[in-house]
């Protein structure tokens, strides 16, 4: 009984081998003839939209766990009105440059600052005016950006808030105790919540959905100060002026006929925000 | 979000996790024997060439791995990548990763098999192969047993690093409904779900064990 039961066990492995071995080469090959696929989109008319999911209200799961938000919504009508497939591909934001450059997404699109980008990626005209901001928890005697001398500070990795902290307004994080790089706005406002940190440098429009959505939104205030004033655009592939072209000229449109605005009203942004064409 | 919703949307997370679970288990298993063999083969360059994989695969980070395999293709060939190769590039690494772990399992397993089991083996008239897959391995896989449990264990929880090639898999669904609902709540949520689904594989696994008993 013991001798059948190894013997089996070893037809089984070794088949298991083979069928391993075979699907292994198979796959490799289908990996590898994957390369007819869109470099200026439209080779199955699909526009792929790389976003970060974790950025409301430009990118985020709505209740029905579908993806939505205003910049998913202007692109989807900007697919609309081209008779392309809509797709929208969630990234990690620390890959977006490997996958906007390999092609696997068409363009960035999601609350993307052009300031201190300018020169990384084609660009669409701005479209949206947009602040950095602190958020600090309401008793924590903290009303200016002269305050957070010797406070812990975070932001999220790679962000425009990031980059202002590290660039033009360094002299403001040198007065800092610490600036930690955070994966995702979520995990800082835990942190802030829980006082692991002072205070979370992060886009006004971000910070408004997440106050507003917690328990007790009161706990919360977004300083007056903020750090920088910036735009966002929409962030193409260099050399994709083709489409950058054809989806500026939708955008505009879009504009022009009151589309914009109607989006923006239903994610309670405001029109004054907008940047017209 | 609703709770039945955010099960939902965790479930649907959940069938991606354990595809590339299942997928990984499937290719690694039998690869790392192939390796193994390679690795305590008798041909110098072979054994050297093997050494040289495992260590690579061991000593570098899985996510490093996965970013390499997916956008390797472009970066070096100049291919341009697909929808479709997100989900195959996961399964290639995971694979080769888990490989060079099953490997050396494998090899620690093979080499505690006393020389006694091959000299009767010789004494009653097996042939080498024959030696191997029904005296020897059978043997290995029970003394292997706990290890591979251990690495498939670690495999499930490593299904999560795939986000960083944007697979929907479980966790990064459960950070997304988190970043929506302003909570960490569902993050709990994914945590019982993992947990539950490594009881079931810890039952199955003790089991195999208790059926391979035959010596107690």
């Amino acid at each position: 009984m013991n001798k059948k039961i190894g013997f089996i066990l070893a037809l089984v492995l070794v088949s298991l081998m083979m069928v391993g071995a075979v699907s292994a080469g198979l796959f490799d090959f289908m990996g590898g003839s994957d390369s007819n696929t869109n470099q200026t989109n439209n080779d199955n008319n699909t526009f792929i939209v790389g976003f970060d999911a974790e950025f409301p209200p430009y990118g985020y799961k709505d209740d029905t766990g579908n993806y939505t938000g205003f910049d998913l919504e202007l692109a989807q009508e900007v697919c609309r009105r081209n008779n392309w497939t809509f797709v929208a591909q969630p990234i990690d934001w620390d890959a977006k440059d490997a996958e906007l450059d390999s092609g696997s997404i068409d363009c960035i699109w999601n609350g993307f600052t052009i300031d201190g980008r300018e020169n990384d990626y084609l660009w669409s005209n701005p479209y949206f005016d947009n602040k950095q901001v602190f958020v600090v928890k309401a008793d924590s005697g903290i009303t200016s950006i002269a305050d957070l001398a010797g406070k812990t500070v975070e932001t999220q990795k790679d962000s425009s808030a990031l980059a202002a902290l590290q660039g033009d307004n360094k002299s403001i994080a040198d007065t800092f105790k610490t600036l930690t790089e955070v994966a995702d706005y979520n995990t800082a406002f835990m942190d802030l919540e829980s006082g692991a940190c002072d205070a979370v440098a992060m886009d006004i429009g971000v910070a408004e959905y997440d106050i507003k959505n917690k328990d007790n939104p009161d706990l919360y205030v977004i300083l007056n100060e903020s750090i920088t004033s910036e735009q966002y655009g929409i962030g193409f592939k260099k050399g994709n002026e083709d489409l950058r072209d054809q989806v500026q000229k939708t955008l505009d449109e879009m504009f022009k006929d009151g589309t914009v605005a109607k989006i923006a009203e239903k994610y309670g942004i405001s029109e004054d925000a907008l940047i017209q064409p | 979000m609703m709770i039945d919703t955010v099960i939902s949307q965790l479930l649907g997370g959940m069938v991606t996790s354990i595809e590339i679970f299942l997928l990984t288990l499937l290719f690694s298993l039998p690869l790392g024997l192939v390796i193994a063999g390679g690795r305590m083969s008798k041909f110098g360059p072979l054994r050297w060439l093997m050494k040289i994989y495992i260590s690579i695969m061991r000593g570098t980070p899985l996510m490093l791995q996965l970013i390499v395999v997916f956008f390797g293709p472009y970066y070096i060939f100049g291919w341009n990548l697909s929808a479709d190769y997100r989900f195959i590039a996961v399964i290639i690494a995971f694979t080769m990763n888990y490989a060079a772990y099953f490997a050396e399992i494998y090899r620690g397993g093979i080499e505690s098999i006393n020389s006694g089991q091959y000299e009767a083996a010789q004494v009653l008239g097996y042939s080498k192969l024959e030696t191997f897959f029904i005296i020897i391995l059978p043997q290995v896989f029970k003394v292997i047993l706990p290890s591979v449990t251990n690495e498939v264990i670690t495999l499930v929880k490593d299904t999560s690093l795939s986000f960083v090639i944007a697979i929907p898999e479980m966790f990064t669904v459960a950070k997304q409904i988190a970043a929506a609902d302003a909570s960490i709540m569902v993050l709990l949520v994914a945590g019982l779900f993992y947990y539950l689904f490594n009881i079931l594989v810890a039952f199955v696994m003790e089991n195999l064990e208790k059926r391979l008993d035959y010596y107690e």
